[in-house]
């Protein structure tokens, strides 16, 4: 769902046209596209880097987990769910909301990583680097639509 | 419901993916669009009374179909034919906010054929009603608005055909 889906499900539900109020944050929103398509690029065409180097300070600052144990099918498999939350960031970046975030990916997400027994802290303090390598490659105002975003995630952890 | 952005992100998650090149051009053009579509959802609200109004008179006013024996004869069946152009013209405006048809197979189209046939509502009748409202609408909202628009009303009646 986004921005845009939310606001006219809303007035269906009362059977309405959108109000002027509403139009007015409908036509805000899609006025911030260019930034949010920007951002979106940023961090498709740095995924890899954004993973690597956050799981590089994942391991340090948190050396005993499944995904630093020599295990390298474990190590790409954090890596990929890594790579699968930056996609996810972006897209609810583009679409204003964290509701594709929430839908694909936070819903039951500690349920899946407890059945996998992966520790929860581990998992947030991964989040907190990836967000900590994605918002580095951006400037101020851009760093500050993705940071939310990540902070939901570890919200969701704990 | 989908819109612009989401049926974007929908069919590119299933495979894994960022949006590609072609997908973040058309999010672009949608994000552009911006002020088009919310000044024409402004218009089409303000005047939706009008349109349907006018769109009868165009289409089913003046035929058999408000005789007795038709099926719009009887106050009740008159009205219950204006609020469904209502409904059309509000979700057709629905629909081109979102920048996306979805919205119409879910709360308009889905089962409407056939519960006009079971109700003996005329189908051909009906999609003239609604080609009147998208010339109308046109007429109102001017041309590029209008062939947005038009995009929804033809879906509609494609949807009912």
């Amino acid at each position: 769902m986004s921005l845009v889906t939310e606001l006219i499900l809303n007035a269906d539900s009362e059977a309405r046209y959108p109000a002027p109020k509403e139009l007015r944050i409908f036509q805000d929103f899609l006025k911030t596209g260019e930034q949010r398509i920007r951002i979106a690029t940023v961090l498709a065409e740095n995924e890899q880097r954004i993973v690597q180097n956050a799981s590089a300070k994942f391991w340090e600052r948190c050396p005993v987990t499944p995904s630093n144990s020599g295990n390298p099918r474990k190590t790409a498999s954090c890596q990929r769910d890594q790579g699968w939350y930056v996609r996810l960031v972006a897209y609810s970046i583009l679409a204003g909301s964290e509701q594709p975030l929430a839908e694909i990916g936070t819903f039951g997400i500690k349920e899946m990583y407890n059945s996998l027994e992966i520790p929860l802290k581990n998992i947030v303090e991964c989040m907190r680097c990836l967000k900590e390598e994605a918002i580095a490659l951006l400037d101020s105002e851009d760093a500050l639509e993705v940071a939310p975003y990540f902070d939901y995630i570890i919200r969701a952890l704990s | 419901m989908q819109d612009a952005i989401t049926a974007l992100i929908n069919s590119s998650d299933v495979q894994g993916r960022y949006l590609d090149d072609n997908g973040l051009d058309r999010l672009q053009s949608y994000f552009r669009s911006g002020e088009l579509r919310a000044r024409t959802a402004l218009n089409i609200s303000a005047n939706a009374n009008t349109l349907v109004t006018q769109a009868v008179a165009k289409s089913l006013m003046y035929t058999d179909i408000t005789a007795p024996g038709g099926n719009m004869y009887t106050c009740r069946r008159y009205a219950a034919c204006i609020r469904d152009l209502d409904y059309f013209l509000r979700y057709a405006t629905y629909a081109m906010l979102a920048g996306d048809v979805s919205i119409l197979d879910e709360r308009i189209l889905n089962g409407l054929r056939e519960t006009y046939n079971s109700l003996g509502v005329p189908i051909s009748a009906t999609i003239r009603a609604v080609q009147a409202m998208k010339e109308v609408t046109t007429d109102l909202v001017g041309a590029d608005a209008g062939k947005e628009m038009g995009v929804y009303f033809d879906y509609i009646c494609a949807g009912l055909s």
